[in-house]
């Protein structure tokens, strides 16, 4: 049909004519300075079956020569390297990177179905003039936790070699030494990566590496949120002397409001309360294997329940830090009498915080949540009022007189009250 | 057969010296032309032709240029009846084509890029120990 002559050559589907490969940088080679040969309508297109441009280099010293095998508009369409068939982006095979983008892409495959789709497709590429590749692709473009983790990030030139020499694997290569093909033992024929089609690599079905990566990718280390739905606590490992609670604290205020951060520089570790779940969720999430403080890598983990949290801590009551109140927020309620203030975990007695914790020996587990809401509400001051959440920059350091416990100067509770950070009006009116 | 004239005069004096050995390498040429082609490459089946034709026309370029042991009334008389090949030989004069394999290996026309065949590259350009086998004669490097 394509080369049909007749009357109707406005429908045809033209012959395609391109001025430079769609391709990515493994495919290219090392070499910097490459000669390409360009063939007009030197090959049929694997996919659409439609003579077009055909480039031919060679991709580096002891390698094969490689050429495009599809053309480009088949390429712009999943946004495919024209030879090797993998993600520009990710350089991942079309399978995994729809399953992670959740694309589904209905391309017909067949006859004049296929033909139909790609003259469309070429007709609104060429209008369109985008660099955004057409089709489904185009309109989903948030960027995956998944696709981020598999994809390579240096180019793999072992794609890049001759084939296996088959005269060598009968045993009959007289070439020896000069023969470009590989003297290797050829891929095992029972391996399901040997039987690979470059129809189904291009559409996104039974693609053998694509199903290895997500197997690889399922059972990569992942943090499922603990069953119980009352843990709002993120165990930090990992710290090192350098991080403290003020860069614990800058990091995870952004996920939700931060009910206490506890500290055990003993261990290394700390652990980092929220006042909701989702926050709690949302955090370990983004941080998860993924969170770099001070160039280390923080080991992230589900805390346990509040109560056993408490239990666990015994010896380390020093560090816990009692929550003072946020200064400069209006309405500051009274300070709580004193066996009330600051008991989160129930312990008995808070006593101020320069004081030695002597008292925190009481078993927890039996007053563990249930009666973490009656506390909640005869709380100190700090819980109550951080609900509102303080807006930004309007900071009037007004302590007021009766609220500030020992009479300290207004600390900074959260990151955006420092009156040097940016944004932050400042004014000492004292 | 022995090989047609191309002329109805008599060869000059010193053609019954050269003769046998040209009438070796005419029956060598000749096994060469009706070798089968099994086990070979397709390209590897003419390397003896050009092989064998670089030989006798070195033959030839030797014994008038070096050793000066013809005259120059045979040797022309060889290169009339293409005997010797005069256009390689008239490489061979020119200084880095003294060992030319053949004449299609400095053919940029023939190549993709406009360059010479992978032989004509010095050893010592060459990346070391790579074994070279040009396509066109198989030589194995005729510069370096």
């Amino acid at each position: 049909m394509a080369t049909a002559k007749g009357a109707n050559t406005y429908n045809r589907q033209n012959w395609e004519d391109s001025e430079f490969p769609i391709l990515c940088q493994t495919c290219l080679g090392d070499n910097p300075y490459l000669r390409m040969m360009k063939e007009k309508y030197g090959k049929e297109c694997k996919i659409c079956a439609r003579p077009f441009t055909v480039f031919r280099w060679c991709p580096g010293a002891r390698m094969r020569f490689k050429k495009t095998e599809v053309c480009q508009t088949c390429s712009k369409i999943k946004n495919v390297c024209q030879t090797c068939l993998l993600d520009l982006e990710y350089g991942l095979p079309v399978q995994v990177r729809d399953a992670a983008l959740k694309i589904q892409d209905n391309m017909p495959k067949s006859d004049v179905n296929k033909e139909y789709y790609q003259q469309n497709m070429e007709k609104e590429m060429s209008i369109n003039e985008g660099v955004n590749p057409a089709g489904a692709l185009g309109k989903a473009m948030a960027p995956s936790d998944m696709l981020l983790k598999l994809a390579r990030t240096t180019p793999y030139y072992k794609r890049n070699r001759p084939h296996i020499c088959s005269f060598w694997v009968k045993g009959e290569c007289k070439r020896g030494e000069e023969c470009p093909y590989r003297h290797d033992k050829p891929t095992d024929p029972d391996d399901p990566l040997a039987d690979q089609n470059i129809k189904d690599r291009f559409y996104g079905m039974n693609d053998p590496v694509a199903d290895k990566l997500m197997n690889r990718y399922s059972s990569m280390p992942k943090l499922d949120p603990p069953e119980d739905r009352s843990i709002s606590t993120l165990y930090v490992g990992g710290l090192g002397e350098k991080i403290g609670e003020k860069e614990l604290k800058d990091y995870f205020y952004q996920f939700g409001e931060i009910r206490s951060i506890n500290v055990v520089s003993k261990q290394q570790c700390a652990f980092v309360q929220f006042t909701s779940r989702s926050s709690a969720e949302t955090a370990a999430e983004k941080s998860f294997n993924k969170l770099i403080l001070n160039g280390r890598r923080l080991n992230i983990k589900w805390g346990k329940s509040q109560g056993q949290q408490g239990q666990d801590k015994e010896e380390d009551k020093e560090d816990e830090k009692n929550l003072e109140p946020v200064p400069g927020l209006p309405g500051a309620l009274p300070q709580p009498p004193e066996e009330l203030s600051n008991n989160f975990f129930n312990l008995g007695g808070a006593p101020p915080m320069h004081h030695p914790m002597h008292h925190m020996r009481h078993p927890m587990p039996p007053r563990g949540p249930p009666h973490m809401m009656p506390m909640f509400i005869r709380g100190p001051p700090p819980p109550g009022v951080r609900l509102p959440p303080p807006p930004p920059g309007m900071m009037p350091l007004r302590p007021p007189p009766g609220v500030m416990p020992r009479g300290q100067v207004p600390q900074m509770h959260y990151p955006s009250q420092d009156p040097n950070r940016m944004g932050a009006s400042s004014q000492q009116n004292g | 057969m022995p090989k047609v004239k191309r002329s109805r005069k008599p060869p000059p004096e010193g053609w019954e010296l050269i003769e046998p050995t040209l009438d070796e390498l005419d029956a060598k040429m000749r096994e060469a032309e009706t070798d089968p082609h099994e086990g070979k490459r397709k390209v590897e089946a003419l390397w003896p032709i050009f092989r064998l034709h670089h030989q006798r026309s070195r033959y030839i370029y030797d014994l008038f240029y070096r050793r000066k042991a013809i005259s120059r009334e045979l040797y022309d008389y060889c290169l009339k009846e293409n005997i010797a090949d005069k256009n390689l030989i008239a490489k061979w004069k020119k200084q880095g084509y003294e060992n030319l394999c053949c004449l299609r290996c400095i053919q940029a026309r023939d190549t993709n890029f406009g360059t010479n065949c992978i032989c004509r590259v010095p050893k010592s350009k060459l990346e070391a120990g790579k074994i070279v086998e040009c396509i066109h004669c198989g030589c194995r490097g005729c510069s370096g």
